[in-house]
């Protein structure tokens, strides 16, 4: 399947891997393959998404938020707990960044990072998106259709928090196209 | 962004209450891990760890041997 991924969606792809490797995730979200796609300067998913009023970082922002392995400080804090009063006491023991540094995965920076089932799932799907709009290869476009499709997953609650639904974003990605090929 | 989405949420929202408890338990897990890094760095013994946890030494070491020998 890659062979038919243009540059854009490949380099979407390994920032996706890098991100998991460098935050040492157990696996590769979807929420970052959509990031990665966004990630790549001037690629149909940052112009459809900038389209939409979606800027990057606020993005970036929503999935880490919603991976399964972060620290919600806002629900913490509606139960009593001050998450920023926990990190002060335990940089206070075990340095800075401890806490983050302690998130409970393998070693960082080796090996390889599979992707979770909905990662996957984005793969494919956005293959059936190239079929469907019957593109010749599968672009970062393609990637964040399937990203909106993605329901429950990481990519598409993130897409989902902005208010955009999946119509709207397919408008936005047609509407990238028709400005020029990435 | 996040407190946006707080806002947006009702107080007695399940939603709220299961994100904190789901927070709650990663939290413990990674104090959890930097205390038995520390523990092993001072020497503590895996059965000493365990018995502090309320855990079986296989629990603890089949979790953390590889990390912090």
């Amino acid at each position: 399947m890659f062979e038919r991924f243009t540059r854009s969606a490949r380099e979407a792809v390994v920032w996706a891997e890098e991100a998991g490797r460098r935050e040492g995730a157990t696996h590769i979200e979807s929420g970052y393959v959509l990031l990665g796609a966004v990630h790549v300067e001037g690629s149909v998913a940052a112009r459809a998404l900038a389209r939409l009023g979606i800027e990057r970082d606020s993005l970036a922002e929503c999935v880490r938020s919603l991976d399964a392995d972060s620290l919600d400080a806002d629900a913490l804090a509606a139960i009593g707990v001050d998450l920023e009063a926990v990190r002060a006491q335990v940089e206070a023991t075990f340095g800075a960044g401890a806490l983050d540094a302690a998130a409970g995965r393998p070693a960082r920076g080796k090996g390889h990072v599979p992707f979770d089932p909905a990662s996957k799932k984005m793969l494919e799907l956005a293959l059936r998106e190239a079929v469907r709009f019957k593109s010749k290869g599968i672009d970062t476009g393609h990637l964040l259709l399937a990203a909106a499709r993605l329901d429950g997953a990481t990519a598409q609650r993130a897409l989902a928090w902005f208010g955009h639904d999946r119509k709207a974003i397919e408008d936005a990605v047609v509407a990238t196209w028709a400005e020029a090929a990435e | 962004m996040s407190s946006d989405l707080m806002s947006a949420a009702a107080g007695d929202d399940p939603a709220e209450g299961l994100r904190a408890v789901r927070s709650l338990r990663v939290l413990a897990d990674r104090l959890e891990a930097l205390h038995v890094e520390r523990a092993r760095r001072l020497g503590w013994a895996w059965q000493h760890i365990a018995d502090v946890l309320g855990v079986t030494r296989q629990a603890v070491h089949k979790k953390y041997g590889k990390r912090f020998p």
